[in-house]
């Protein structure tokens, strides 16, 4: 296996990428993307066809805009927990 | 203006549509989420959310002849198990097994790689990334439905569309609750949604209330009926405090003395809350509070000057007796295990530790406190001028620091069971929602009386971190005991407050007048002088001299 899955695969197994994935849904809600998000997709559907619309599409939509809106703050917080996270395990597999 | 209470809360509480209302309805579970979205705010009703299918209708009642024909079919046949098989192992984890398992197994059959957006077959548990793998083998099988792994949402194939179940969403809901209790993470966040009875009152009531940016809801000036300020600042402090204006304006509250609700002087507050925020603008008279607590409180009764803090102490005090429904005079009712809405609000703990000087043995004891009151003077034991506080950080640092009992003070050790010198400590154990600070400007010792009005400045955002035990408390032979309650900690923590309302004494200890600045509307600031209410900025909030101090959590967490 690749270092890559090895890694991704300890990620998962120690829950560290469940815990990543809550906290940023917390911060995401905090700062208020998550209201933000939700209007855009309002406006996507009352502007789209209703009756057609899929989920698809209100991704393809919305993603790009709803990237850009994501505080650097919470970025920057998820990166530096990932990079320790990533440190911490490179380092003992070198050991 | 005399409208039956009852009617008058039904109607005003379907007026007011709140943003995500989840902190108003899901109490005394508190939604760790922001203050500034539990302030009035108009939203619509029934969320959209991303992966839910965009077909979605507006009423559930309406979806139900509407839902994919595909899955009910699936689930009339199949059930739950396999749906929650599936989810516990491979979307929520409810175990280390599961955990281990998703790890090794959760990969695109074709292309073996994890993404992007791997579906799981929920006929045959077959893994497909949605780059085309997913949907050749649905295609191929005839399997019409799977599972998106990240978000656990359905996918239907026949449907080309996410489609929405509330019975599985409920299953998925239940496990994610086991899933991050395993993890050791903090309840999920549920948005609000209207029960039948709510439904009712909002199609009954059609009339919104829109609050905009520079909206005066909520203000109300208060008549000073003689002497009353002291109780008119503290109405005003209390009737800005989000937490408990939330739980009151969506009638939380259920009385406790059936026989005598004008006795109730919960009720009466929730009266208050109504008129507060029914848009009116005329000054309120608060007379029957006033009786209420004259009833309820004796000390405080007669028409002299009193303390705002010793009001404020005192109805916290009486709201919580009949929160309960505790026999008014019954005296000492426990706060230690309360979960009224006084004590969910109000109540901290507040840790001592009493280290013996001869054997580092420490006591600790844990008693619950409503507001944390200040020295402003010069330390008794010292005396040394320098060290008087210029600001709430110096108080805090002070109130904290450990503090040397002296040879007049021997306590006995329950370690080395003797006499013994000690130092004492006091930390922050369990924060409150809302830190109230009492900075003891009235200085009363037995040769003087006077009041201390040197400038105590005070910041906007306050971070409590520094003061609670696990962080304060550097006893070495204790230090095993703070590493391991770090690690018990919430892996998310946040302990950041900021200032809703200041409450100012100007005058002398003899005579004096209470104002109030209080906070609306997220950063709007108003100084409350009575009947009087004028538009104020941080700043003159700021550059004021400060009694009392109310701080309310930024991030509230679920309990």
């Amino acid at each position: 296996m690749k270092e890559e899955d090895v890694l991704t695969a300890k990620m998962i197994e120690s829950g560290e990428l469940n815990r990543w994935k809550e906290l940023l849904r917390l911060r995401l809600t905090e700062c208020g993307w998550r209201d933000q998000v939700r209007l855009l997709c309002r406006d996507a559907i009352k502007q789209g066809n209703l009756e057609e619309m899929t989920v698809d599409q209100l991704n393809n939509e919305v993603t790009p805009k709803a990237r850009q809106l994501v505080p650097d703050a919470v970025k920057i917080e998820l990166l530096t927990k990932i990079k320790t996270f990533l440190q911490e395990n490179t380092l003992q597999e070198s050991q | 203006m005399q409208t039956k209470p009852n009617e008058r809360s039904a109607s005003v509480f379907a007026q007011l549509r709140f943003a995500d209302c989840s902190s108003l309805f899901t109490l005394p579970h508190y939604r760790r989420g922001v203050e500034r979205n539990t302030q009035l705010r108009i939203v619509y009703t029934k969320p959209y959310s991303v992966g839910v299918a965009a077909r979605q209708p507006l009423l559930d009642s309406e979806m139900a002849n509407d839902g994919c024909v595909h899955l009910k079919e699936y689930k009339s046949v199949k059930g739950f198990r396999t749906y929650r098989l599936i989810h516990a192992y491979f979307v929520s984890c409810t175990s280390a097994e599961a955990r281990r398992r998703k790890a090794d197994s959760c990969i695109c059959s074709i292309c073996k790689k994890r993404g992007p957006r791997l579906h799981i077959c929920l006929h045959c548990i077959y893994f497909g990334c949605y780059s085309g793998h997913i949907q050749e083998h649905a295609h191929r099988k005839q399997h019409l439905l799977a599972l998106d792994i990240s978000h656990g949402r359905i996918l239907c194939f026949a449907c080309d569309d996410y489609v929405y179940d509330s019975d599985y969403e409920n299953q998925a809901c239940e496990i994610k609750e086991i899933s991050n209790r395993n993890l050791g993470l903090p309840h999920q966040y549920k948005s609000w949604e209207p029960s039948l009875i709510e439904q009712e009152l909002l199609l009954e009531h059609p009339r919104r209330k829109r609050i905009t940016h520079d909206s005066t809801i909520g203000l109300r000036g208060l008549i000073n009926l003689g002497n009353t300020c002291f109780m008119n600042c503290i109405v005003q402090a209390l009737t800005h405090t989000p937490l408990l204006r939330d739980y009151f304006l969506s009638d939380r509250h259920v009385c406790q003395f059936s026989d005598r609700p004008d006795h109730c002087l919960v009720c009466e507050v929730a009266r208050l809350f109504q008129e507060f925020y029914s848009g009116s603008q005329e000054a309120l008279t608060l007379n029957r509070l006033l009786h209420l607590i004259w009833t309820h409180a004796r000390h405080l009764a007669g028409y002299e000057q009193q303390d705002a803090h010793e009001f404020f102490i005192a109805t916290l005090d009486v709201l919580h007796r009949h929160c309960t429904g505790a026999n008014a005079n019954g005296g000492d009712s426990n706060s230690h295990q309360c979960n009224c809405i006084i004590d969910q609000i109000f109540t901290g703990g507040l840790q001592s530790d009493v280290v013996c000087t001869s054997c580092s043995g420490v006591s600790t004891t844990i008693d619950p406190f409503w507001d944390i009151s200040l020295d402003l003077g010069t330390t008794p034991a010292t005396g040394d001028t320098s060290k008087v506080p210029k600001s709430l950080l110096d108080c805090l640092e002070r109130f904290t620091r450990p503090e040397h009992l002296g040879s007049s003070a021997k306590i006995k050790c329950s370690s080395c069971q003797s006499y013994q010198e000690s130092t004492k400590q006091l930390t922050m154990k369990k924060l409150p929602v809302v830190a109230s600070f009492h900075l003891k400007r009235f200085e009363h010792s037995s040769r003087f009386h006077k009041k201390i009005s040197s400038f105590i400045s005070f910041p906007e955002h306050l971070d409590m971190t520094p003061f609670m035990s696990h962080r304060r408390n550097n006893n070495n032979n204790n230090s095993d005991l703070a590493a391991s309650s770090v690690a018990d900690e919430p892996y998310i923590n946040d302990n950041r407050y900021s200032l809703f309302a200041v409450i100012n004494h100007v005058g002398t200890l003899e005579a004096g007048h209470y104002t109030a600045y209080i906070r609306q509307h997220r950063d709007n600031w108003f100084k409350c002088d009575d009947h009087i209410i004028t538009k104020a900025n941080i700043k003159d909030v700021l550059n004021s001299e400060g009694y009392l101090l109310f701080y309310h959590k930024q991030f509230l967490e679920y309990e």
